[in-house]
């Protein structure tokens, strides 16, 4: 100790050293955040669902399920419920069926630009109704205002005819244009956005069940 | 509160790391400011040699 005024905070090591340190740690906490974000997203099995395995995205072959939405007391937010077998479409889509329809809807939605004027999973715009959790909005479903105005029985029949023909129903304040969507797209488009439904979001788009009880209790719009 | 219960679907390291404020704050200083007090010393060492 000769010296006992040195100032480590004009020392260049000791600068080198505190940023080695930083820049290095941040690095490998960022690789190993991102495999854990790969596992998070990674989209669980057919056997997954049938073991009754919780996937935060569940594989394709959801579509052949009720699909719920409870509020959690244990997480403070709504999460979705996988329930019995429903018909999709008029019958059960195997692991491959499901998995190419859920393919197509993406490209259409992708190609048709849904996110141009919706929002998907918190990507998009509010310019039209948010679609995250349309699927599980009563007002299509039996019963709901939107599935009488197709004259459809069911809900995934429809959707469809609403996304073939969107400019012959008014359904929101602004009118959905007519995107040249056919028939097998839209049942595509329809398969999509039910897998998205049963999407684990941590409560996403908030307070949707308490839209849906302003709907129910003589509202105009779910969202 | 501190700490809170782990409820996320798929249990996680970050998951657990990041259900309360503090819980995330606390790991962080843990393993980058404590190592940085160690830098100083030992550089404070080496000027002083």
């Amino acid at each position: 100790m000769a010296n006992k005024n040195v100032s480590v905070w004009s020392s260049i090591p000791f600068w080198r050293r505190s940023a080695a340190w930083v820049t290095g740690f941040a690095s490998i906490l960022l690789v190993w955040l991102t495999f854990d974000s790969v596992g998070q997203i990674t989209m669980g099995t057919d056997a997954d669902i049938q073991k009754g395995v919780t996937k935060r995205v569940p594989a394709p072959t959801v579509i052949n399920y009720k699909i719920g939405y409870k509020m959690s007391a244990k997480r403070g937010h709504e999460v979705p419920t996988i329930g019995e077998k429903e018909l999709f479409f008029g019958k059960e889509w195997s692991p491959k069926e499901a998995a190419a329809l859920l393919h197509l809807g993406k490209l259409t939605s992708q190609s048709k630009n849904c996110m141009d004027c919706h929002t998907l999973l918190g990507n998009g715009a509010y310019y039209a109704p948010d679609l995250t959790k349309a699927w599980i909005d009563p007002a299509w479903q039996n019963g709901g205002p939107l599935q009488g105005m197709t004259g459809k029985n069911t809900e995934e029949e429809a959707m469809a005819e609403f996304l073939q023909h969107p400019s012959q129903y008014s359904t929101h304040a602004r009118m959905m244009p007519n995107l040249g969507i056919t028939a097998d797209e839209a049942k595509g488009l329809v398969a999509f956005l039910k897998h998205m439904s049963s999407i684990d979001t941590n409560g996403f788009p908030r307070n949707f069940s308490k839209t849906v009880e302003t709907f129910k209790a003589g509202g105009s719009h779910a969202h | 509160m501190l700490f809170e219960s782990f409820t996320d679907v798929v249990p996680s390291f970050f998951g657990w790391l990041n259900q309360g404020p503090m819980t995330l704050t606390i790991f962080l200083h843990t393993l980058i400011i404590l190592p940085m007090f160690w830098i100083y010393h030992s550089e404070k060492k080496k000027l002083n040699k």
